[in-house]
């Protein structure tokens, strides 16, 4: 997993957003000093909380790497090689646990997922002269762009996930979603009472489900609750009251699950101004879904069942 | 999340939120002890503490299936999972604890369709099931469809199913905490609390708890080549040596013979469960000439040992990332599979294949190696769950600790460990640790005042370890060093290379004590001298990457220490200078704990004497 260590060495560049906060005493003694300190200020302040205060910089890093390289090999070689404080969330390395959504290059997405080929790009301005965004050439990968050195593949922009705030480095709270999650029950509700284990005597059985009832919902239920989502969606991510996509698609699979009995209840509880009404149907976050469902689809069918009821 | 505070006193604290702590915080909240409790208007106070967020739980990463004799598609017994179970573990299984384990698994596996699950299923609706390497009918005669699935991704369905029935029932979570001391009573004999760091504030908390489980999982990361995800640094098992208790059977580490190439990930068993087998670099299907009649679906230690045979004979094929290194691969050839039946029922292995390899495995042939995948050893535990030292020839129980799951060793794994055994264990034997601790809610006596507070100082040594360690990251600063200093990442990384030299696959006296030198001249001495390079403590992760090291470095030399005391080879364990087993010497369990004592415990055989293993 490590970086490359070929004779023909490539080199790419991670261009990374950092964000330190500032130490907690620090923050206790401005707020115990001040009269407009959170726990006497009349507006909650929540935000206040979600915003950590501290230093941002962006801080280039350029390794060795191959084309075929993921993001997340680039990061670890980083903190192993040269700079071991750089703070990014990251587990099984393989795109089935969720935790390392990032933005590379802007766009929501796995570090695991993500290789150096796809989402390299050449260290150039954003925008030319005329203020029109740079588009790319046909021969970018492999001719290295004016000014930069061979074997460059390019560079990498990295940013924690939009939509959240940033705690530290790429790292984003991303509680909200959860909560929102939660808070449209996203657990089984059927009929019987949950199955004893004694004895291991088979008294009880499971539920019946036929292939194609389990192919209503199979793919929803494999969301893995990444964020990636949400943070393309110009509306959560904008900060607009949104319960959110990953929400909805909780809400969807249990709805869509045969042995569910609560799915009246389900689509009322999603049936408000801050439900499936603010989604604008953009569909941005079908795009990068690491798990293949169709988020937008699977939202608007949500709408049309709301609809029908 | 976090807790809004810490209660004086936790009536349960579970560490670890994949199966094994979900399915005991369930077992727990579902049972009439618990219900009685509330009835009576006490609500009992569980936390669960993690160091991921629960959904990131390795549990989520299991493909292939859990075994359960329920008979949906062949007829089946437990008898038989029960017997293969035992065989597949080399004999050194605790038999009552197989029993348990084929006798349960049926309910186990339908409690958790009714969580959720999303099974796949037979036409008529039945939760559906596939071969998995080692389950038989009729006692070893033929192959037998055993392992229930869901597509690929058994792991995932089971994890999120389980959270989502603990979100349902009102369990709370203390996330991204990294427990850092298990604390018992000087006598060894009861549980007191649990140290715990939260790495968002980097605040450290004494939680005393009545009643602490461990469940934190395995410790792949011992080895540079695995399947493990990057949190799996055996935390539980260290922190139970750290304690001053044992761990038993920590020789036995399972290598899954089917890792992708370069990168250790798993292709699961399934695949060649549904017809996919392993060739040598001249094409041959080798299994079955080692394995006649089981071939490719023999078990994972027996195929592991027969791609390293083949390799080392110079049969194996490079790493196609690395052409010029090691021929250490042999081909995992799918295309016999028809495609569109692939697609169905593998579609993570594909997917897998295609993302990190470039290929696709209908048409091409695909480079694989064993990758560490499993410690059958852990945290000795009675069949409730109960933690218990090996003393004087009897099990003695520390009052009020617990473990499941691959932390956890009840021994229904003994030498190797069976295919769609894991999930089962964790989630079986979690769910008993949790109807154990339901019973120990009603006596729950008030807290022992007179005694020192052996948690509060526990914690208070952290808070000055922590303070000691941010302060020397102030003088360090790693973008001006000329020199490039340590640091947990790179050692880690070296412990691993070292460990797999010494251990991965096969072994010997001489490369065993190789590794203990290493260790001490160089490992030991680096990881002491740690220190992290930034001074803020919230979201320090090179804070907890040095006691993550740290806890494998004192699991890597318990497990070299009871690897060179078991002169026999048996299951995973494969010793070059001691090839036979010795059921005379080494019919037991290996008990070692911190101070480097080893014991042996006689393995409980109740059914079945041993017998010769052959697949």
């Amino acid at each position: 997993m490590s970086g490359g260590t070929n004779n023909e060495t490539t080199t790419v560049t991670l261009r990374v957003h950092r964000f330190t906060p500032r130490a907690e005493r620090e923050r206790d003694r401005a707020r115990a000093s001040s009269p407009f300190a959170r726990k006497s200020s009349p507006f909650g302040g929540d935000s206040a909380r979600r915003r950590p205060r501290g230093k941002q910089w962006v801080q280039d890093y350029t390794i060795a790497a191959r084309p075929e390289d993921t993001v997340l090999d680039c990061l670890l070689t980083i903190k192993r090689t040269v700079d071991p404080t750089l703070a990014f969330r990251y587990s099984c390395g393989h795109g089935l646990c969720g935790s390392d959504a990032v933005a590379i290059n802007g766009t929501p997405t796995l570090l695991c997922t993500a290789t150096v080929a796809d989402w390299a790009k050449p260290d150039a301005p954003a925008t030319d002269e005329e203020g029109f965004r740079h588009t790319g050439e046909a021969d970018d990968a492999d001719a290295p762009a004016g000014g930069q050195p061979d074997g460059c593949l390019g560079v990498i922009e990295l940013a924690a996930l939009p939509g959240f705030p940033v705690q530290r480095d790429l790292i984003a709270d991303i509680d909200p979603m959860l909560e929102q999650i939660k808070k449209l029950k996203p657990y089984l509700q059927a009929d019987g009472v949950l199955a004893t284990t004694d004895d291991g005597k088979v008294d009880v059985f499971e539920y019946l489900q036929r292939p194609e009832q389990l192919a209503r919902y199979e793919l929803l239920s494999n969301c893995i609750a990444c964020g990636v989502c949400e943070g393309s969606c110009p509306v959560f991510a904008g900060g607009e009251a949104f319960i959110g996509p990953a929400a909805l698609i909780a809400a969807s699979r249990f709805i869509n699950d045969s042995r569910d009995t609560a799915a009246a209840e389900r689509l009322d509880a999603i049936d408000t101004a801050d439900g499936i009404a603010a989604c604008q149907s953009v569909r941005a976050c079908t795009r990068e879904c690491p798990r293949g469902i169709d988020v937008g689809e699977e939202i608007w069918q949500l709408i049309a069942q709301v609809k029908e009821r | 999340m976090s807790p809004k505070h810490v209660e004086a006193m936790y009536d349960v604290v579970i560490v670890g939120a994949g199966a094994a702590g979900l399915s005991a915080a369930l077992g727990l909240a579902h049972s009439p002890e618990f219900a009685e409790r509330r009835a009576m208007g006490e609500d009992p106070a569980v936390l669960v503490i993690s160091k991921l967020q629960p959904l990131r739980s390795h549990t989520g990463s299991a493909e292939g299936g859990i075994a359960a004799s329920l008979g949906n598609v062949e007829h089946d017994d437990w008898h038989w999972h029960y017997y293969d179970t035992v065989k597949g573990g080399d004999w050194l299984v605790d038999q009552d604890a197989a029993r348990l384990l084929a006798q349960e698994a049926p309910a186990t596996v339908i409690n958790l369709e009714r969580m959720g699950v999303a099974f796949s299923r037979t036409e008529d609706g039945h939760i559906a099931q596939r071969r998995f390497g080692g389950h038989t009918a009729d006692f070893g005669q033929q192959p037998v469809k055993r392992a229930a699935y869901a597509a690929d991704r058994i792991g995932h369905q089971i994890l999120h199913s389980l959270w989502q029935q603990c979100v349902a029932a009102g369990i709370e979570f203390a996330e991204e905490w990294y427990v850092t001391d298990l604390v018992v009573d000087e006598a060894c004999a009861k549980v007191e609390g649990v140290v715990a760091f939260d790495t968002h504030t980097g605040t450290v908390h004494a939680v005393h708890a009545r009643n602490v489980m461990l469940a934190t999982g395995g410790a792949g990361r011992l080895f540079h080549t695995t399947s493990n995800s990057w949190d799996l640094t055996g935390d539980g098992m260290a922190l139970s040596l750290d304690a001053g208790l044992q761990l038993e059977d920590t020789e036995f580490v399972q290598f899954h013979p089917t890792g992708l190439a370069h990168t250790g990930i798993l292709l699961s068993e399934a695949a060649r469960a549904e017809g996919g087998v392993l060739r040598n670099a001249e094409g041959e299907a080798f299994m079955e000439r080692y394995a006649p009649g089981h071939a490719d679906l023999a078990a994972r230690d027996v195929v592991s040992r027969a791609i390293r045979s083949e390799t080392d004979a110079g049969r194996g094929v490079p790493d196609p990332r690395d052409p010029l290194g090691r021929k250490d691969c042999v081909w995992l050839d799918m295309r016999g599979i028809d495609a569109g039946h692939m697609h169905q029922v593998l579609p993570q292995v594909v997917e897998t294949i295609h993302k990190y390899m470039n290929l696709d495995p209908t048409t091409d042939l695909v480079p694989v190696k064993p990758t560490a995948h499993y410690t059958m050893g852990g945290i000795p535990v009675t069949t409730d769950g109960e933690v218990y030292r090996w003393a004087d020839d009897r099990r003695a129980v520390i009052d009020g600790l617990f473990a499941a799951g691959e932390c956890s060793c009840v021994s229904v794994h003994g030498a190797n460990r069976l295919g769609g055994n894991s999930l089962l264990d964790a989630c079986l034997f979690g769910t008993r640790a949790g109807h154990a601790l339901a019973a120990r809610l009603a006596d729950a006596a008030p807290a022992d005042t007179t005694g020192d507070d052996r948690v509060d100082a526990a914690a208070e040594r952290r808070r000055t370890e922590v303070a000691d360690l941010l302060a020397a990251a102030k003088d360090a600063d790693p973008q001006s060093d000329t020199q490039p200093d340590d640091n947990p990442y790179l050692l880690m990384a070296d412990l691993g290379s070292l460990m797999e030299t010494a251990l991965a696959v096969h072994c010997d006296a001489d490369s065993i004590a190789a590794a203990v030198a290493a260790i001490e001249a160089d490992i030991a001495p680096r990881a002491a001298a740690l220190h992290p390079h930034n001074e803020t403590a919230a979201f320090n992760q090179e804070l907890t990457a040095i006691w993550e090291v740290r806890h494998l470095i004192a699991l890597a030399s318990a497990m070299l220490r009871t690897s060179e005391a078991r002169h026999e080879s048996r299951g995973s364990l494969c010793r070059s200078d001691f090839p036979e087993r010795d059921d005379e010497r080494f019919l037991a369990h290996s008990m070692t704990d911190a101070a480097g004592r080893i014991s042996w415990q006689p393995v409980r055989i109740e059914d079945m004497p041993p017998q010769a293993r052959s697949y």
